[in-house]
């Protein structure tokens, strides 16, 4: 901290604050930031960081507070002109211009700044940008047909594209397996040259401690406390309203050998019944694209199927061939002895598949309690409180906010509210897909005991997960997914146990 | 679309996709435009310069809406506002067609410049309703404000030019709308104005400066539209509030763009062809002209949203496809 206190600092923000009408997001938060650092900003869902950023970048006028950049007050400038004077933002949820390439994307900031850069010089660092980003072969792909995790990718390539002299990346490492993490972590390393600074919002730890020189923990739209990274993660006040039980740091690094604290799951006593569901030898796609190549499996009443597997492997179209929003090219699907495979997905929702997607697709426009009576349409008033009050039972915090709208509340209870949405419908199959996407450690705790308690309840379950431990510890049976296919199954114990496990996510493939 | 690939992808080799190709195209095309009333007959004279106007509108609101992303119902008010303009200074201060367009061009860009600032507060509908707005303002202003000769409106008191010399004005004033949408939607400015257009605070969380992207465009859809809406006025040789302020100049443009193919670079062209044709085959049932526009327009919006050129895009694409799989 002290090492560099003598010059200037690049960023200076004192007494930020924003209020929205009587919600206070921000509250006299103070930033220093000094040339080639780099600071990570931790804190629960709902703390503000994401604010934070918004205040920083200019998108976000603050109620109270002044910014210094380069010396310069910045607090008047809107956005435009302070990227201009190089400060690069990337959006949580990624914000790419739709319907451009990925190339023409990354052009915007170029010629922004500077509209007579030579085409071949302009060619060349998008070129090199794209390398580094692991984007060069979308160069010519419209954003749009962008999956999720490969837009937040296009989200760091375009704010380098401005080559900023401070970059702030919201949460770009959500939804990475560990491999993934690793070249992200490379990533960053590589452009801390000694005069880019980087501010870095973080859930995934291990991106934090090995990035992350200095650390600032808000609570409550307050810091709770700051200082050298490995300081802080030790702090007992951090774990409490942060880490949870992840803490000790252990979980992320190496899934494999963290305990398993829950109970093995007694299998439940229908192992002779008919399945609730089976896919037998499905495959489907987008386009030309085959994404899932003849494949099979079943799921029984009241068990809990784990579906694990590196990004792009299939995992997510599998949940929308599932749940019928995607279109089979081959195979057939049996839900409850009937053959689906035909059916819309407001149908196959009518009989009893819900699904949880990924990226909460929350109503923005709707209520909390409207969000959730949404999928429990055509149900008796009676029936339907009765529901309302189970969710409201599985996560109080929703009752709190019955009124708020369905995205003004936290990531966290966003997501809580999601689920709460799946379950309305009263399913007999819930697919999780994605559920702790860009969550806090203690808020991935709280949402894995609910799911642990619908398990013992009886519920179905086909949990899709990037977070192995996680899905492991509720899981009865796993299915691990490679390139569209099933490359190991087992019960949750013996996966867990097993080599091949340990080669995929630690991106020892093939 | 092309601005960044077309200098690696190997389709150079297509001649017609050269730029000099195409600028030789583009001469030829307005050359013979230029002649074309020498041979014509003076039914396809009065059409052609219809097409003529329709075309240039069209392009305009393209610009706006399809490349800017900027849906407007504001058409008619600088359509009117160059009618006004271009006859005031016809008869006011003598002026010749060529100069008082140039005026209307003019006006258009002053009236686009200070409506910027409050039209540009607002977004998506709530912008095209504030266009919708400016055109009703203008209407009433000049119903109400004695100099403009009230409902009744204006005539232009000396003699009118021909229509083969209106529709050489109408040619040029396509060569110039056809300059600048090459250069909008062919140059850096267009990469910059579609980023606004797809998302205008990111947009800016890259640099760039959405409202000077924003007014940029708005000036030269402004000019182009008040210099169209001069040189019908001097056609029809007198003008009247409703008329040159009528809502069908906004609302035209939009069907004709759609028809083509909103933000494609030929949708106008097409699109205008495609319209004026219908209104000429139907100009005895106006009733089935309108109703067949309608249809268009829905089976349009439902099957292809992307206009006829989108169609044709599409085909052309699924026939290159077949011959470039064959040598990879």
């Amino acid at each position: 901290m002290t090492a560099a206190a003598h010059s200037a600092p690049l960023l200076d923000a004192a007494g930020l604050g924003k209020r929205y009408g009587g919600v206070v997001a921000n509250d006299g938060i103070d930033i220093r930031l000094d040339k080639g650092r780099v600071l990570g900003v931790i804190g629960p869902n709902g703390a503000g960081k994401s604010t934070l950023i918004g205040l920083l970048g200019g998108a976000i006028a603050p109620s109270a507070g002044r910014i210094r950049f380069e010396g310069d007050d910045i607090t008047a400038l809107p956005a435009s002109e302070r990227a201009r004077r190089g400060i690069g933002r990337t959006y949580q949820i990624p914000r790419p211009f739709l319907d451009m390439t990925v190339a023409e994307n990354l052009a915007v900031g170029q010629f922004s700044l500077s509209p007579f850069i030579s085409a071949a010089t302009a060619t060349a660092e998008r070129r090199d940008i794209l390398e580094r980003c692991g984007l060069a072969d979308a160069t010519d792909v419209k954003a749009r047909d962008l999956p999720l995790l490969r837009r937040k990718r296009l989200e760091v390539a375009r704010a380098l594209a401005l080559k900023p002299k401070l970059l702030l990346l919201d949460e770009v490492g959500a939804g990475l397996i560990d491999s993934e993490v690793s070249e992200l972590i490379a990533l960053i390393r590589s452009l801390q040259d000694g005069e880019r600074s980087i501010i870095i919002i973080e859930h995934v730890i291990r991106i934090v401690k090995e990035c992350c020189e200095d650390l600032v923990v808000i609570n409550f739209g307050k810091v709770l406390t700051k200082g050298p990274t490995a300081e802080v993660l030790a702090s007992d006040e951090v774990s409490a309203v942060y880490l949870g039980t992840s803490h000790g740091g252990a979980a992320n690094a190496s899934p494999i050998a963290a305990p398993s604290t829950t109970a093995d799951p007694a299998p439940s006593a229908s192992a002779t019944a008919a399945p609730l569901l089976a896919l037998e030898g499905v495959s489907a796609g987008y386009g030309q694209a085959r994404v899932i190549h003849d494949l099979s499996l079943s799921v029984m009443p009241g068990q809990v199927v784990g579906i694990l597997g590196t990004n792009g492997a299939g995992k997510t179209t599998l949940a929308h061939v599932i749940s019928r929003a995607l279109p089979v090219t081959a195979g057939r699907i049996r839900f409850a002895g009937d053959d689906i495979t035909a059916l819309p997905p407001h149908a196959a929702a009518a009989r009893g598949i819900a699904h949880c997607m990924e990226g909460r697709r929350i109503f923005a426009s709707l209520s909390v309690e409207e969000n959730l009576l949404v999928s429990a349409r055509n149900v008796a008033t009676a029936q339907c409180k009765e529901r309302l009050e189970r969710i409201y039972a599985l996560f109080p915090v929703l009752a709190e906010r019955r009124h708020a709208a369905g995205t003004s509340i936290s990531g966290g209870q966003q997501q809580a509210l999601a689920i709460g949405r799946a379950l309305m419908a009263k399913p007999r199959l819930v697919i999780f897909d994605e559920i702790s996407l860009g969550l806090a450690p203690v808020m991935m705790d709280r949402l894995y005991e609910a799911l642990a308690e619908l398990k013992r309840e009886g519920l179905t379950m086909l949990v899709v997960e990037q977070d192995v431990e996680r899905a492991l510890d509720v899981a009865d049976v796993a299915h691990i997914i490679n390139k569209g296919r099933i490359t190991l199954s087992g019960s949750a114990a013996v996966v867990r146990a097993d080599e091949r496990l340990r080669h995929l996510y630690f991106g020892i493939e093939d | 679309m092309t601005v960044l690939t077309s200098q690696s992808t190997p389709q150079r080799t297509i001649s017609i996709r050269s730029p000099a190709i195409r600028i030789v195209i583009a001469c030829i095309a307005f050359a013979a435009l230029l002649a074309a009333p020498i041979v014509l007959p003076t039914y396809f004279v009065e059409i052609g310069f219809k097409l003529l106007i329709y075309i240039v509108l069209a392009e305009a609101w393209n610009l706006l809406a399809g490349y800017g992303g900027l849906v407007s119902l504001g058409t008619s008010s600088f359509f009117g506002l160059g009618a006004y303009v271009t006859v005031g200074l016809i008869n006011q201060a003598g002026a010749g067609p060529l100069q008082a367009l140039a005026a209307s061009a003019l006006a258009g860009t002053a009236v686009a410049i200070v409506m910027s600032r409050g039209l540009f507060r607002l977004r998506g509908l709530y912008f095209t309703v504030g266009t919708l707005a400016l055109a009703e303002a203008l209407r009433l202003f000049v119903i109400n404000v004695p100099w403009f000769g009230g409902a009744t409106g204006l005539f232009v008191t000396v003699d009118l030019p021909e229509i083969a010399a209106l529709f050489r004005y109408a040619t040029l004033l396509l060569a110039l709308a056809a300059l600048v949408m090459a250069l909008a939607t062919g140059s850096r400015f267009s990469v910059l104005l579609r980023a606004v257009r797809d998302d205008e605070d990111a947009a800016s969380q890259v640099g760039v400066r959405a409202f000077r992207i924003k007014l940029a465009a708005f000036i030269v859809a402004s000019a182009l539209i008040a210099s169209a809406g001069g040189l019908q006025a001097i056609k029809l040789g007198a003008i009247e509030p409703y008329g040159s302020f009528g809502l069908q100049w906004s609302v035209d443009p939009l069907a004709i763009v759609i028809i083509g193919g909103l933000g494609m670079r030929f949708g106008a062209m097409v699109g205008a062809v495609f319209f004026v044709a219908i209104g000429e085959l139907l100009a005895d049932y106006p009733e089935l002209h309108v109703a067949i526009t309608g249809v268009t327009l829905i089976l349009l919006i439902r099957f292809a949203p992307r206009g006829i050129c989108g169609l044709a895009e599409a085909a052309l694409r699924r026939r290159g496809a077949a011959p470039q799989e064959a040598h990879p």
